[in-house]
């Protein structure tokens, strides 16, 4: 087993491949630039590095010096970044460092999206149908065309990475172009590459993902599915598993497909088979993530498998040590994604000081985040603040569960969208389970507070007008100097 | 007492509040002709309201400064509050200052000290968490004062402009 591990990401997958370290008694070397010197991986890490500058989280010759200099024997890439950067690992494998994931010629197959899905369509699997090539920034022209051969509604896509970044849904033809625009710089920005694909896009549909865990021996098993059909500015924002909706036919036959995908796409460690599900009831497969994944605690919650431990023993060259009979998967999981967004202002990021940051408790409730009361939230980096997620035997408790822990999350300082989740979780449909990808494009309601919880509200806003008032008489210094007292001296508008 | 007209959501509500002091946490209030009895921190303490306690219904509660909007365990509400003793000293709208949303990066400023503006016209783009975002004009008028320069750093609430 290893002896130490680089940890070459930030933010709360660099905590929680520390925490998982610490409990297998591994050491771990953190990194971090001046904005993050603050987070709590750098904390809780046993050395930590600085960057300087924090474009070289995804610098490969930088992190692949470093991890020679602290003498790890292994770097965990976590989600983005270099994390599914076939030269990064090759360059680890050159140095004589182990890349936790898979190998880095796998790395390149299944990154190679295009290449991907003609290899899964030969083998006889629906994918969708998609543009030959991947186009450039400068070649505008050719996307316009490939997309007019392809046909509305359609997906722009990263050809790099996943996580969201560059990609957008396309519904009319004027959208291509401006949208184009943004994906190719929103890929640079993320991957150093600006080349994008397109896609047929089925709406509505459902986005449906399978974690399959595979050993450097062949051994491959799966671990059920998820749905992340919820998304709010292209990004998901609700998973959970199992997919709610689904009968236990359709469940076998979508476990089985992404096994028998992964298995030709000769995928090992951690991997998630990606599909979507169509208004037919057929899944289609869109592409493979090599590498853990934001949502991946949904499915540690169903399984009591820790992902990152089996991802570093795998990568130590373990067998699986178990077969499918051995994987049982238990009621019901929903995972909310928090991020710093101010829901007043088009939940744009909102980043700032946490004054208050108190998570809720109870049995079966699970926060990961790097934030704490007083931290910074930096403005550099994506929004997500923390990731809550809830378990219980059925949906119907599970939900119950989630919308009391949304409901005790208090946190101040920065703007976050917690009122979004908490719509979302009280909205019929989604309490229902019949919702798809639509769901978040129509007007949700809030149907919490009762008339009695309003007055109540108002007595508040009252107290908080006086004392406002009050301070502003008061001799605090700091309040002249914050900004406080002069605009106590405005009435709200 | 001082008189208040709140609006939560939509509802209005007439409150009215005797004047606070620093000795006591406890106030009795006027909602709509009935009397509440509330339980709150102390007055004069270094954090902004977040709790209080209305006839033994506890509340915890993130308010906004600027009281336009508070959120509490049922959710984000819409808040207005207007004081009705004072409509005197009260300024017909908001001021022309143009302030930073977010903290962030200015990466192009879009128009000129002197420049008449629309009200709702983008002034200057700040860039934040990797996205762009447009600081539009809360007014029509002319810019008086310009501040913000492309390449700059701004604090949250940096004043960047102002329109009369």
């Amino acid at each position: 087993m290893f002896q130490k591990i680089l940890i070459a990401n930030r933010g709360e997958i660099a905590v929680r491949v520390i925490r998982t370290c610490r409990d297998m008694g591994i050491r771990t070397v953190a990194l971090y630039d001046d904005s993050d010197l603050g987070s709590l991986h750098v904390r809780l890490a046993d050395e930590c590095v600085r960057l300087a500058s924090g474009a070289l989280y995804r610098d490969v010759a930088t992190i692949v010096q470093i991890a020679r200099d602290c003498g790890a024997d292994a770097v965990h890439p976590g989600y983005g970044f270099l994390s599914e950067h076939a030269e990064f690992a090759h360059a680890c494998e050159d140095a004589g460092i182990t890349f936790i994931g898979p190998d880095s010629a796998t790395l390149a197959a299944v990154r190679n999206k295009i290449g991907t899905l003609e290899n899964v369509s030969a083998a006889g699997f629906a994918v969708p149908r998609h543009s030959a090539r991947p186009y450039g920034e400068s070649e505008t022209a050719a996307l316009m065309d490939a997309a007019e051969t392809l046909g509305y509604p359609l997906v722009i896509k990263s050809y790099s990475g996943g996580r969201s970044h560059g990609t957008r849904l396309v519904r009319e033809p004027e959208h291509l172009a401006p949208l184009a625009q943004h994906a190719h710089s929103a890929a640079l920005t993320a991957f150093g590459d600006d080349r994008l694909y397109i896609e047929e896009a089925f709406l509505p549909g459902r986005y449906v993902e399978v974690q399959v865990l595979g050993d450097r021996h062949g051994a491959l098993v799966h671990l059920g599915e998820r749905d992340g059909s919820i998304q709010h500015n292209h990004r998901k924002i609700i998973e959970e598993s199992p997919a709610p909706g689904l009968s236990d036919a359709q469940r076998d036959e979508l476990c089985g497909q992404a096994v028998a995908i992964a298995r030709l796409l000769g995928c090992h460690s951690v991997c998630t088979v990606e599909f979507v599900l169509d208004d037919q009831g057929r899944f289609v497969f869109t592409e493979v993530k090599a590498r853990i994944q934001v949502e991946h605690p949904v499915t540690e919650m169903r399984t009591g498998i820790d992902l990152v431990r089996e991802q570093i023993r795998l990568a130590a060259g373990e067998p699986l040590g178990r077969t499918q009979d051995d994987i049982i998967l238990k009621g019901c999981a929903i995972q909310a994604r928090i991020n710093a967004e101010d829901p007043w202002n088009h939940y744009l990021p909102s980043p700032g000081r946490l004054r208050r940051f108190r998570f809720p408790g109870g049995p079966n409730v699970r926060v990961d985040t790097y934030a704490y009361g007083g931290c910074d939230i930096p403005v550099r980096y994506d929004p997500l603040l923390a990731k809550i997620v809830a378990w219980d035997v059925d949906r119907v408790a599970c939900l119950g569960r989630l919308r009391r822990a949304i409901a005790d999350f208090a946190i101040s300082g920065v703007q976050t969208n917690l009122p979004l989740i908490q719509r979302i979780l009280d909205d019929p449909d989604f309490a229902a389970g019949t919702y798809d990808s639509e769901f978040t494009r129509r007007q949700l309601l809030n149907t919490l507070a009762s008339s009695g919880n309003l007055r109540d509200l108002a007595v508040a806003a009252a107290l908080a007008y006086a004392r406002r008032s009050a301070d502003g008489n008061g001799a605090l210094p700091e309040r002249a100097s914050s900004g406080w007292h002069r605009e106590s001296r405005r009435l709200p508008q | 007492m001082n008189r208040l007209s709140v609006t939560i959501d939509g509802h209005v509500f007439t409150v009215e509040i005797p004047p606070l002091n620093r000795a006591t946490n406890e106030v009795s209030m006027i909602v709509d002709g009935q009397e509440v009895h509330v339980l709150m921190p102390e007055v004069g303490g270094p954090e902004p309201l977040d709790w209080i306690i209305v006839n033994g219904r506890p509340y915890e509660l993130v308010i906004d400064r600027d009281l336009h909007w508070m959120r509490a365990r049922s959710g984000l509400h819409q808040v207005e509050v207007r004081d009705l003793d004072a409509t005197v000293a009260r300024p017909a709208s908001g001021d022309g200052r143009v302030k930073a949303p977010i903290p962030g990066l200015i990466t192009r400023v879009l128009v000129a000290a002197g420049d008449h503006v629309e009200a709702g016209q983008p002034l200057l783009v700040l860039e934040a968490m990797k996205m762009e975002n447009e600081v539009r004009a809360p007014r029509t008028g002319t810019i008086t004062h310009l501040s913000a320069a492309a390449g700059q750093s701004v604090t949250l609430g940096a004043l960047l402009a102002e329109i009369e």
